[in-house]
């Protein structure tokens, strides 16, 4: 292994997982005076196409407590037929069929290249993907027209033999039964009267079986054919009903009832998820589903309402809700905490795709997605590309053909003695597994080793927090190393039940002696994304400045920790190469929409930090430091600053913010451009210097999800705007002229250059009194 | 080519709305060539005043009079440089239609198939699907007719038929979905049973399929060979330097209205 930097990489493309520190502190203190825990971003699914599933169990260790999974890391006795558990030190014999195991006959778990490996088991009768539309008809013609004409769609893109069901809502809410022959029926509740999972489901008629499969949870329901055209009645195989299903979405009508002049439709969403939700728990507990929710407005009536019908009360602001003046804030989101709890614990999905100019209470919402592992797709229209491929792209397959969807996702993590898990952060909820291998200490959803993520797809990231247990008198002896078991049970899109294990050491070292060795070893961008991650998980909780005050402190006393300096003396501070660029992204990381709420709506922010805690390390840091690319007539495109300074008149900026693709043309260029030399023949490399940017900007439209906005802008344009406030303002109205000659794009902004924040910083952690 | 493009994304509803990639684009997507993932090294010492690039114009000539845009003719163009190579899918995809556009989609031959696998599914499947398949069979073919079909959506319903007819299921189908996703509002009423149509007529014994898979009348069964023929044909008269241009052409006509601002 040459550097750390190929060892980071090679880690993370065989293993999903990238640590904030790969040499551990060997004591609890030692840990703590690095600043940063010992955390780690795991991607439970990372897609492997080298990574062919075994057919077979995983062994496990017989230790009741323990039940780590064997793996290339544990000793093996190929005499005596004998391995010892790296977690707890069992001596465990194998199995009867690894009778035939010898030092060159292996099987792959025992094999250094297998840190990750999938197992497919055979655990009863394969289930069926359960997809139930909830459907909004209380939309403009268009847009609804444009929605009913992507769920016709969907049923193109579903696997034959998904279950799919339909529940539309306005003022009422109708379940709808699909069934092969005449007239279509629905059951209809009202919006306005909350209703238990037992009542809903006696409604729908289906109590009965749901005691009988009470019984038996945890299995899909009995074969008898009249349970299962009872069950069946809402939720039907896609290729049975999709010509009925069809014509069901598309004779749908817009809310009949009248909206009078001044008022918002009556919008039942709280009941219309409460019924898709009893439905399913009384139909399919513990099998992999998925609630879409498509919506055009905020809930307005019933439990789980979020503004009155009068327009002239507007929904709730950031100023509302700081002034205690959210009148259904507390309320709401308590209800749909509760259901998304009870959709967790049937692990069922749940997905909301709000498409509307105004907000739709996505941040009393958001924990349905939150803590189901659902999408969040916000768009203006259902009738926009957004939406439209952003939709479809959630039935998009790898390269097997297989959908990138996993349901009922359970991830256990255990340690080695020498460390405890205090958390994860991420689109899970805690399973309170206690175990030995629990920290007292939360950070993120803690108290447990044990997460259930109801729905995942490959690029799912949790932050896992860490904490070294050793007292600082008996530190971890030297050579050796510590260890960490992910075991992840989940649900393929194949109906197949799955065991991914992922298990990784790393070496302990003497913080004391060793101190520069850690430091080498830091991954910045890791570490970057992990507090910035805690640092989410509070804002979500406490007021912002106090979050800013909390990543501020760490960061001065990581650069205290590790920066070269005289004491009191400013202009000596240097930071080694693995923490150089770590300054800078907590600055943007300080400016960005995930810790600020200035000029987002509430539903905005709950939008970004749903979408920030849950990519991975390559897609969060785009979020926390856009990515900047220029191109020019001097070479090939090339990356450059986040910085004015990179704005310049013949260049073409590319700027991915994930969120959103600017392409900035510079002011020389857009008036080449306005002139038309890229139409002459003599020009043609000023068309293809045009076209760079666009087709570059087409490979990331390809891939992202959701898709981004996508802005086309020049020098001046309005929608400039999305480059200057990203970019440091190294250069504005108040020091243009400190630097002699005009160079770069001057902002108009007193915001705090990171120029400026730099020289704090060094100050700060110079300081004898700090 | 017409199944590989990109149009613009809905301005009037979506605010800077991304554009569109229609379906065989989407799947056509390779490897990610050129990860756009880097990030400039900051200054030494983070703290100082950020340097110019070197390659700037500090003569940035006033608006009124902008010299012309440098020519380099003999230079390879910056472009070309990140121009990922197209994909091995579209390549052969492109060629199977441009020699499918030489023929004009006929409605009788696609008629004729479809209602020969539907004669085909009546002896083993029920009545009523039967019939619902029949309904929407008439939809299209009403369409069709009445001219409300766009020429793409006759075109490649002109290629599943054939495929159809070759027991190419996966083909088909992948065509019905293109279909879908592409030309939803033209298509959605009818295709499910199209669809249907393809789901029973794949499962149906050989023996009841015979007679949809006999070999089919002259004229369909000269366009097949057509493409293996124009394959090679295609692939000799591109030059390799022009793999650039063969990006470039799909994607020509519908990134103009984008790049406006």
């Amino acid at each position: 292994m040459a550097t750390y930097q190929e060892f980071i990489q090679q880690n993370e493309d065989r293993d999903g997982v990238r640590f904030s520190w790969n040499l551990w502190p060997s004591s609890r203190l030692e840990a703590t005076r690095l600043v940063v825990p010992v955390s780690c971003l795991f991607t439970p699914l990372k897609e492997r196409p080298d990574l062919p599933p075994v057919q077979y169990e995983p062994v496990l260790c017989s230790r009741a407590n323990c039940k780590a999974v064997l793996n290339p890391l544990c000793q093996v006795d190929f005499r005596a037929k004998i391995w010892a558990c790296n977690f707890c030190f069992q001596r465990n014999p194998f199995p009867p069929s690894y009778a035939g195991i010898s030092e060159v006959n292996q099987p792959a778990e025992l094999m250094p290249q297998f840190s990750t490996i999938e197992y497919i088991v055979q655990r009863g009768p394969p289930t069926p993907l359960i997809f139930l539309y909830v459907v909004d008809t209380c939309l403009e013609e268009e847009d609804l027209q444009a929605l009913k004409e992507s769920l016709q769609m969907s049923l193109s893109l579903l696997p034959p033999n998904a279950l799919v069901g339909l529940i539309t809502f306005g003022r009422m809410v109708q379940v709808h039964e699909l069934s092969c022959e005449g007239i279509a029926k629905s059951y209809v509740f009202r919006g306005t009267k909350d209703l238990s999972s037992k009542q809903i489901q006696e409604m729908l008629g289906l109590a009965k079986p749901a005691a009988a499969a009470a019984q038996q949870q945890g299995r899909p329901p009995a074969p008898q054919e009249a349970v299962c055209l009872f069950l069946f009645r809402f939720l039907q195989p896609v290729h049975r009903v999709d010509m009925n299903l069809t014509d069901l979405l598309g004779e749908l009508q817009r809310d009949p009832w009248p909206v009078p002049q001044g008022k918002r439709p009556l919008r039942s969403t709280g009941v219309a998820l409460s019924v898709a939700v009893g439905l399913l728990e009384g139909t399919f507990p513990n099998t992999g589903a998925r609630v879409m929710l498509f919506i055009g407005g905020p809930p307005t009536q019933g439990p789980g309402m979020v503004v009155g019908d009068e327009l002239k009360t507007p929904i709730r602001s950031w100023h509302d809700i700081q002034k205690d003046n959210a009148r259904h804030l507390k309320k709401a989101t308590k209800y749909y905490e509760a259901m998304a709890n009870r959709s967790a614990v049937n692990g069922h999905s749940i997905d909301i795709y709000a498409c509307a100019l105004d907000q739709t209470g996505l941040l009393e919402m958001k924990c349905l997605s939150n803590l189901t592992g659902g999408h969040i797709v916000m768009g203006d229209s259902f009738n926009t590309s957004l939406f439209k491929q952003t939709f479809q792209r959630v039935f998009s397959k790898d390269y097997n053909g297989d959908f990138r969807m996993a349901f009922g996702g359970v991830m256990e993590v255990k340690t080695s003695r020498e460390l405890k898990v205090c958390g994860a952060i991420g689109p899970c909820v805690s399973l309170n597994s206690k175990g030995s291998c629990v920290s007292e200490n939360e950070m993120g959803v803690g108290g447990t080793s044990q997460w259930k993520v109801c729905s995942l797809n490959p690029s799912t990231t949790l932050g896992m927090y860490f904490e070294v247990v050793n007292q600082h008198n008996a530190p971890v002896p030297q050579g050796g190393r510590g260890v960490v078991q992910f075991v992840t049970q989940y649900q393929h899109s194949s109906a197949q039940r799955r065991i991914r294990v992922t298990t990784i050491a790393r070496n302990w070292a003497d913080a004391q002696s060793q101190i520069q060795h850690i430091e080498s070893s830091f991954d910045q961008e890791a570490a970057a994304v992990l507090m910035a991650r805690l640092g989410v998980f509070r804002a979500e909780s406490e007021e912002g400045p106090d979050v800013l005050r909390w990543l501020d402190r760490q960061l001065i006393r990581l650069c205290q920790k590790f920066g070269q300096f005289n004491k009191d003396d400013p202009t000596s501070f240097r930071l080694s190469e693995s923490l150089s660029l770590y300054p800078q992204f907590m600055f943007h990381l300080r400016r960005s929409p995930f810790l600020q709420v200035f000029n987002n709506s509430p539903d905005e922010s709950s939008y970004y930090r749903h979408h920030f805690v849950r990519q991975d390390l390559t897609q969060s840091l785009i979020m926390v430091q856009p990515i900047l690319y220029s191109y020019s007539f001097h070479g090939p495109p090339e990356p450059v600053l986040l910085d004015s300074s990179s704005i310049l008149p013949d260049r073409i900026l590319l700027m991915d913010t994930f969120f959103q693709l600017v392409i900035f043309h510079g002011e020389t260029i857009a008036q080449w451009r306005k002139a038309g030399y890229q139409e002459m023949a003599e020009y043609e490399n000023f068309k293809q210097l045009l076209q760079a940017p666009l087709d570059d900007a087409q490979e990331i439209l390809q891939t992202r999800f959701p898709m981004p906005r996508y802005i086309d802008t020049e020098h001046g344009g309005s929608q400039a705007r999305f480059l200057l406030s990203k970019v440091n303002p190294s250069q504005t109205h108040n020091n243009l002229y400190a630097w002699g000659q005009e160079t770069g794009a001057p902002i108009l902004t007193d915001d705090v250059s990171l120029q400026v924040f730099m020289d704090h910083l060094k100050k700060l952690a110079v300081s004898s009194s700090a | 080519m017409e199944d590989m493009y990109i149009k613009p994304g809905n301005q009037e509803r979506g605010w800077n709305d991304p554009p569109q990639f229609s379906y065989g684009l989407q799947m056509a997507r390779g490897p990610q060539k050129n990860l756009l993932n880097k990030r400039a090294a900051p200054p030494s010492g983070a703290g100082a005043p950020p340097l110019t690039p070197p390659s700037s114009n500090p003569l940035a000539p006033p608006p009124s009079g902008v010299g012309p845009p440098p020519r380099h003719p003999a230079r390879p163009p910056p472009g070309s440089m990140v121009m990922p190579p197209p994909p091995l899918g579209p390549g052969s995809q492109k060629e199977a239609d441009s020699s499918q556009s030489e023929s004009e989609p006929d409605v009788d031959g696609v008629m004729l198939v479809l209602s020969q696998a539907l004669a085909a599914c009546r002896q083993a499947v029920k009545d009523q699907v039967c019939n619902d398949v029949a309904k929407r069979l008439h939809l299209l073919e009403d369409s069709w007719r009445s001219g409300r079909l766009s020429l793409s959506v006759r075109r490649r319903m002109t290629a599943l038929s054939l495929d159809l007819q070759a027991g190419h299921w996966d083909s088909a189908d992948e065509i019905h979905r293109s279909l879908m996703v592409d030309h939803v509002t033209e298509v959605s009423q009818w295709m499910v049973g199209v669809k249907r149509l393809i789901a029973e007529t794949r499962k149906l014994s050989p023996e009841l399929l015979e007679p949809l898979l006999k070999p089919a009348e002259p004229e369909q069964d000269s366009v097949e060979p057509d493409q293996e023929a124009v394959k090679p044909d295609q692939e000799a008269a591109e030059p390799v330097k022009d793999s650039t241009k063969r990006v470039q052409d799909p994607t020509e006509p519908v990134l103009d209205p984008v790049s406006e601002s």
